[in-house]
């Protein structure tokens, strides 16, 4: 089962469709040791802000880090948790309220594994990766997220 | 600054800056070539560029040097890609 972890394009520009995450989700079938997998999606939120509500997010990122970040969190993730495959993918660009900006998709034999490499990938995203969210608010204004 | 050479000019060097988010906002730039004195630590450039651009003063931010965020006291030897980083929000 060892194999290489090459690095992966991770960056999609706009938003992440539900038909890609159905096709990625068919495309493990053939993969018959896998018996659990947990997908994080990461939603646009319509927040409330002084001048009206967000109605999207402008992602940018420092994109050459970025792409290492990634790396080095999936060779963590499999270093840590006993996975078959792994795979995440981030919008850039714009993302409209109620779209998805975030997939991460991981199987493994057993539940709990997934579970867990699930929610560690996710928040190590959110606070090593170099992306840049502008939200944008009500007709011009906007603000920039920060990540808590 | 270190000086050298008969004529005493002084040694320097020049390095590209990136700027993301609310800074390249700030900057109105996305990256720029930034020119210094040799010697010049990650704490010294921070000044230099809150001289510039005295906006940023209030902003949170890491400087990335070569792709490593670097503390204040990291000498910047080139060839250096320098990237000022507001807050993450991936996600």
């Amino acid at each position: 089962m060892e194999k290489a972890h090459k690095p992966k394009k991770v960056f999609v520009q706009g938003p992440i469709s539900p038909d890609f995450v159905a096709k990625s989700i068919a495309s493990h079938q053939s993969k018959t040791g896998i018996g659990a997998h947990a997908i994080f999606l990461g939603q646009i939120r319509a927040d409330q802000k002084e001048g009206g509500a967000v109605t999207g997010i402008d992602y940018t990122a420092y994109e050459e880090m970025a792409e290492q970040a990634f790396h080095d969190i999936r060779e963590a993730a499999f270093a840590k948790f006993e996975l078959t495959c792994m795979h995440i993918y981030h919008s850039l660009g714009l993302v409209p309220t109620g779209e998805i900006s975030l997939f991460v998709f991981v199987s493994s034999p057993h539940r709990r594994a997934a579970f867990e490499a699930s929610e560690y990938i996710v928040e190590e995203i959110k606070a090593n990766v170099p992306i840049f969210g502008k939200e944008l608010v009500g007709e011009a204004g906007h603000v920039w997220k920060e990540n808590t | 600054m270190r000086v050298i050479g008969l004529s005493g000019y002084q040694v320097s060097m020049s390095f590209q800056v990136k700027y993301f988010g609310m800074l390249a906002e700030i900057a109105g730039l996305s990256d720029e070539v930034w020119n210094a004195a040799d010697g010049l630590t990650v704490g010294q450039f921070r000044a230099q560029m809150l001289d510039k651009y005295p906006a940023m003063r209030d902003k949170k931010f890491k400087i990335a040097v070569n792709q490593k965020i670097s503390e204040d006291f990291v000498l910047i030897e080139i060839p250096a890609e320098i990237a000022l980083l507001p807050p993450f929000a991936g996600g």
